[in-house]
């Protein structure tokens, strides 16, 4: 029970900090508000629904880092029964004789569970501190490159993880202590409260008047702070306890490989924050600057000045900075000025393991296609870039070859392939453009033509009438001549007679399934990926395997047929259906390190500030399982990334690289010769 | 500055060239078009001299397939007026071609035309000296860099070698573009559909005088592999290089 | 209309051009199939010149010292005035930076027939020119009539050796014709000094379109690096800014003619040709078998320029231990 100044002073203090909260709380509305529109209020009990389970059930954290995600889970559920917690306390100050302390069963499983909580947030948030402060993990850190907000290459985010740890431990220990002290006064422990009892012991002898005043310092401790802690909410990270489960609800629920349509078209993308859509610049509050995005990218693996999670905190520090100017609908700093450097921004991969990884439903990725359709809308990109993309417009490949070679690499099979534009077939092959120019990819290309010519299956190709697919020409950010592509292709997909498509491209495996997805008549195919197609096949027995290999592979899943689309069974049935030992690598299926080919990585030249090429790193992964005949793909820009990372790196002979349809040919006895005619 | 750039397109030289039945043209069949590459340089360096000095920026092109397309590219890319001609039937020579740019700006002025520096169809002679003797002005071919200082242009023209000469040219002029300073910007589709949505070309029929053309007696692809011996592999590729010495 | 041939003399910093003597070969062997003479224009040359155009039956100079940088407003007016006093049959220039200047406008203002890009000329009742166009990938004969011609000729068309004869020709001036000064020549500038002078190798690697990106630039560097050669390009990749100015073959490039010349993904236009088809042994290799480069090529090889790159590269390695 507080003394009348107290309460009076108790009082004041939340009215003056619950107004300071509420300013904060407004601009962080308004700043939100000054974003683009995005399509994102569907389904609003559904999407409840499922954040309040995620958060509930931890489940986003557990996606990396176990320990730190276990002593976050300790505060977290801590914490969130804090909220009782205070409350009762705001009571025991205000209603005379309010206690739970001897009270009835409901009040000793109160005095309970508050009691172990609040042990279990010490502990966890003594563990996350020791982490940060002693421990110092590599991954807090910056590649030397990363473009970095002033405040925090100073330090602030250690200050802010400094304040918000002692904040949390102080309210977390005083509302203990006090609990120990109240149970000091009454002489006597409770079972319900048994660490409190323990404590209690300490202050046993102690005058009643040196308890008391040993209570009242202890409450203002916990319940004092915690309003003054109020109006910091809104600048700290700690802030991420409010928006996280906003931001969860709040996410984008199309298919992960669907990337959201430009919605003005004569301003596409962003350059400033504010041109950014709406969820994006919640991101940068949700964010809790843990460097899981960063940990998860192979750009910033790479070396290069690429960092998901350092844009979403200097997209922070710059809000926090500039928050009345940009809330007032000013403020048109480039993002490039102060979030992201430009070689960052044609540094992603667009892998979307930033985005899979976050814990707090962050879309890092998004922010850099939409900076990159501002950039390409306004003709600034690599000269490669603008090379392939008019290569691409004019000849409808990245190959800058003749639009009538696409299907020169049929000619030295002794079947001809039957043009699906003429006539029927059962499945029609969206070759793609590496599996169709690329040298090395079009001996597979043949392979797998061989094998389903073999089997006897209907299928047939575009020949000309394809053109690249525009998967990695939408990621480049050329919204118009991704569509001018999709057109294309679905007009002639359009005029033919097919039950399925099936391709050997993941990328094109991903923009027709899900980029074309709301272009009129596209969702009506049925799009497979041949390593689907294939294991259908050998399950039906309509391909026999006759001499199964044997040796170990490694197996290397693609992000755009993975992490994007789930595809991680089917290529795996099929490395063990030939009888080849597959083993693991750490990074693997939803946590699969991208090649480095992605979001047109494959058209651009390396980094200044590259140091390993992620594909060079992913092969010194293969090699540390030991003994391994085999890096298995199935995807055609992997096998060309890989097999020159494996001579880049100088391993040659050390591990050979396949594609999974290699092994099946071998198992089923077709032969190297038969490749040749 | 009132800047003018010539265009025109030429069979893609990525796609196999074939000869027709008469022997003496391209097979129709098998041409793919696509905008000289030396007239996209001449639009980029118009471009930049836009950018530098202002002015209004025309281009110009004869009807054809694509040719919307490469205008409003070039519109775009900050073009303010593109001209398309239509009505010329089919053009048989560099001076035939020269005579319909010559008419077409007969009626407007213009302190500089650019044009690329040749064009790979270039049987008779080269656009832009061609242009200029007609009209009177003063051309200069192999340019690599243009500026325009107190309306006069200093124009750098390359030799072989590396070697440039420089000179004052006084405007109205016609220059050969060999390459602009920096590699032709791309225009994203996105604008050149909006470009598309937004803007006009605006269009003018004539029929200008073939002027002298000449018989084509015949067109032949050159003999394959004339002069060279065809290796099969690098082996035979080292072996060549060990009798000659140089490994 | 005279029978006689007329060739243009070029010349930049004091000496004239290989060119020239190519032409003046072919010229006296034009003269011979129409009966004239050989005529050469020395338009604002020196006497050391005029002593080495002893091919020519005549040399008609304008101009001297004082018109000796080259300047296409007034050597297109004393070229003009040239053709007007001698009126010959068939006039030859090189399709070279200067020629292309003199050419089409003479063409024009003199009303003459004309052809570009010539790599052969045959005179008889008519003039016949075949061309080779569209990259290298079609020759194009044209029959130019019977009238006055003017012929832009690729450089490397006919021996120079034929053109070189000394002792003074015979020689008549004619007067600098006045012209309204619209282009005034500023003045000449030397490339920089480059890391490497590729015309002074004996081996180049020389790469072209064929190579897709910069990166790829290393594959042939590395290659160089073994074989002790330098690199050199076409001038794609010279305006790409993926190779130096001065490591540039051709027309606008450098003329180079070392022991071996590997061209890599070098398709073959004649601007390129022009500038290495001296070297001692050219060999060629390039995915499209139909390109231009294996005619002029010793040896060929339809490959990928990167798997050979490696390979080669391999073997050198392994060679030099």
């Amino acid at each position: 029970m507080l003394t009348t100044p107290e309460k009076i002073a108790f009082i004041l203090l939340v009215l003056v900090c619950g107004a300071l909260a509420f300013t904060g709380f407004r601009r962080i509305f308004q700043i939100v508000g000054r974003g683009k529109s995005a399509p994102r209020t569907d389904h609003l009990l559904a999407r409840v629904t499922r954040a309040l389970v995620d958060v509930g059930l931890q489940r986003p954290m557990f996606k990396a880092r176990p320990w730190v995600s276990l002593f976050h889970a300790f505060i977290f559920f801590g914490f969130s029964f804090y909220l009782l917690v205070n409350i009762n306390d705001i009571l025991e100050a205000f209603v005379d004789g309010w206690s739970t302390i001897g009270g009835g069963p409901l009040a000793s499983l109160f005095n309970l569970l508050s009691d172990v909580f609040s042990v279990f947030v010490l502990l966890g948030m003594i563990l996350l501190l020791l982490r940060r402060f002693v421990q110092q993990p590599e991954s807090l850190r910056f590649n030397p490159a990363v473009k970095l907000h002033p405040k925090v290459a100073q330090g602030w985010i250690k200050n802010d993880s400094l304040i918000v740890g002692v904040f949390i431990l102080l309210h977390v220990g005083s509302r203990w202590l006090g609990t120990a002290l109240h149970l000091a006064e009454r002489g006597a422990g409770d079972p319900w409260l048994p660490t409190a009892s323990v404590a209690s012991r300490l202050f046993a002898g102690m005058s009643v008047g040196t308890l008391e005043t040993g209570i009242h310092v202890c409450w203002w401790l916990a319940m004092g702070l915690i309003v003054l802690f109020l109006p910091y909410f809104p600048r700290s990270k700690h802030l991420h306890l409010m928006v996280a489960p906003v931001n969860l609800a709040l996410d984008k629920r199309t298919p992960r490989g669907e990337l959201e349509k430009v919605q003005d078209a004569s301003h596409p993308g962003a350059a400033t924050l504010t041109e950014l859509p709406w969820p994006n610049i919640l991101d940068s509050f949700a964010c809790i600057m843990c460097n899981r995005c960063q940990d998860a990218c192979p750009a910033h693996a790479s070396g290069t000045s690429l960092s998901p999670a350092a844009l979403e905190i200097n997209k922070r520090y710059f809000i926090n900075e500039h928050a009345a100017e940009l809330a007032a609908g000013n403020g048109s700093a480039s993002l490039l000025d102060f979030a992201i450097t430009e070689e960052a921004v044609w540094s992603c991969t667009s892998c979307f393991a930033c985005v899979r990884v976050c814990p707090v439903g962050n879309e890092p990725m998004t922010d850099i296609i939409a900076l990159r359709r501002g950039m390409v809308f306004a003709g600034e990109m690599p000269d490669e870039v603008a090379e392939v993309l008019r290569s691409l417009d004019e000849k409808g490949n990245s190959f800058g070859d003749s639009a009538r070679k696409r299907a020169k690499w049929t000619k030295p099979l002794d079947f001809k392939i039957p043009d699906a534009r003429k006539e029927p077939v059962e499945y029609l092959w969206f070759v793609g453009d590496f599996a169709s120019f690329d040298q090395q990819c079009q001996e597979v290309s043949r392979t797998v033509a061989r094998i389903l010519h073999q089997a006897g299956i209907s299928f047939g190709i575009l020949y000309e009438g394809e053109r690249s697919a525009g998967n990695d020409v939408r990621r480049v950010g050329e919204e118009g001549l991704f569509e001018a592509l999709a057109e294309h292709n679905l007009e002639t997909l359009e005029s033919c007679d097919f039950d399925k498509i099936f391709t050997t491209d993941p990328h094109t495996f991903n923009a027709l399934k899900n980029d074309y997805g709301p272009y009129a008549g596209a969702s009506q195919y049925d799009i497979v990926h041949y390593s689907s197609l294939l294991l259908e096949l050998l399950r039906s027995g309509r391909i026999t395997l006759a001499q199964p290999l044997d040796g170990r592979a490694t197996y290397h899943d693609p992000c755009y047929l993975g992490r994007y689309n789930g595809g991680f069974d089917a290529p795996r049935g099929i490395i063990g259906a030939c009888g080849v030992d597959l083993v693991e690598m750490p990074r693997n299926r939803e946590n699969s390190f991208c090649c480095g080919a992605g979001g047109g990585r494959i058209w651009m030249k390396d980094q200044e500030t590259l140091v390993e090429r992620p594909s060079e790193n992913r092969i010194r992964e293969a090699l540390e399982l030991g003994e391994i005949d085999y890096f298995v793909v199935s995807c055609p820009k992997d096998l060309t990334m890989y097999r020159d990372a494996v001579k880049t790196s100088g391993n040659e002979g050390k591990i050979e690289v396949r594609d999974i349809v290699d092994l099946v040919a071998d198992a089923m006895g077709l032969g190297e010769e038969e490749a040749v005619a | 500055m009132k800047l003018v750039v010539l265009m025109k397109r030429l069979p893609d030289l990525v796609e196999d060239l074939e000869v027709d039945d008469s022997g003496k043209a391209l097979d129709a069949e098998f041409l793919k078009f696509t905008l000289n590459e030396f007239d996209d340089h001449a639009l980029e360096e118009a471009l930049l001299l836009k950018e530098a000095t202002g002015g209004e920026l025309t281009v110009v092109a004869v009807d054809g397939e694509d040719v919307d397309k490469m205008l409003y590219t070039a519109l775009a890319k900050g073009a303010d007026t593109a001209l398309k001609i239509s009505g010329t039937g089919e053009i048989g020579s560099t001076s035939h071609l020269a005579r319909i740019f010559t008419q077409s700006l007969a009626d407007r002025s213009y302190d500089l035309i650019l044009t690329g520096v040749q064009a790979a169809d270039d049987r008779d002679g080269q656009l832009a000296p061609t242009v200029a003797a007609m009209i009177g002005a003063p051309c200069i071919e192999v340019v690599t860099g243009i500026e325009h200082e107190a309306g006069k242009l200093i124009v750098r023209k390359e030799y072989s070698g590396g070697v440039l000469a420089e000179f004052d040219v006084e405007p109205p002029a016609v220059l050969g573009i060999q390459a602009a300073r920096q590699t032709p910007r791309y225009a994203p589709v996105s604008k050149v559909r909006q470009v598309q949505e937004s803007a006009t070309l605006e269009t003018v029929t004539l029929a200008a005088d073939t002027g002298k053309s000449f018989d084509i007696i015949r067109m032949t692809p050159p003999e394959t592999g004339a002069g060279a011996e065809m290796l099969g592999g690098v082996d035979e590729l080292v072996k060549v290089m060990e009798s000659k010495g140089v490994l | 209309m005279g029978n006689d041939i007329l060739v243009v003399a070029e010349h930049l910093g004091g000496t004239l051009s290989d060119t020239t003597f190519e032409l003046l070969g072919m010229a006296k062997k034009l003269a011979s199939q129409t009966g004239g003479s050989t005529v050469a224009a020395l338009i604002g040359g020196d006497d050391t010149m005029l002593s080495q155009l002893g091919a020519a039956d005549l040399v008609v100079r304008v101009g001297g010292g004082e018109i000796a940088d080259f300047n296409p407003e007034v050597h297109g007016a004393a070229l003009e005035a040239v053709v007007a006093a001698k009126q010959p049959r068939i006039v030859l220039i090189g399709y070279t930076s200067m020629g292309m200047d003199l050419a089409s406008h003479l063409a024009v203002k003199a009303d003459l027939a004309a052809a570009s890009f010539a790599i052969g000329i045959e005179a008889g009742d008519s003039v016949v020119v075949t061309s080779q166009l569209y990259g290298g990938k079609m020759n194009v004969t044209t029959d130019l009539g019977s009238g006055p011609c003017v012929v832009s000729v690729l450089a490397g068309s006919a021996p120079a050796d034929d053109g070189r004869a000394h002792g003074p020709p015979a020689s008549e001036d004619l007067a600098v014709p006045p012209t309204a000064g619209k282009i005034r020549f500023r003045r000449l500038i030397e490339p920089e000094a480059g890391d490497v002078d590729i015309t002074a190798q004996d081996m180049l690697v020389a790469i072209g379109r064929g190579i897709g990106n910069k990166d790829d630039v290393e594959v042939a560097e590395a290659l160089a690096e073994a074989l002790g050669a330098a690199v050199a390009g076409s001038r794609p990749l010279i305006d790409a800014g993926w190779l130096p100015k001065t490591r540039q073959v051709g027309k606008s490039g450098l003329k180079v003619s070392p022991k071996l010349y590997l061209a890599l993904g070098i398709s073959g236009a004649p601007e390129h040709i022009e500038g290495m088809k001296s070297s001692s042994t050219i060999i060629a290799v390039n995915t499209d078998k139909h390109a231009p480069i294996f005619n002029f090529a010793h040896y060929g090889m339809v490959a990928d320029l990167f798997d050979v790159c490696e390979e080669l590269t391999e073997i050198v390695e392994e060679k030099k231990g």
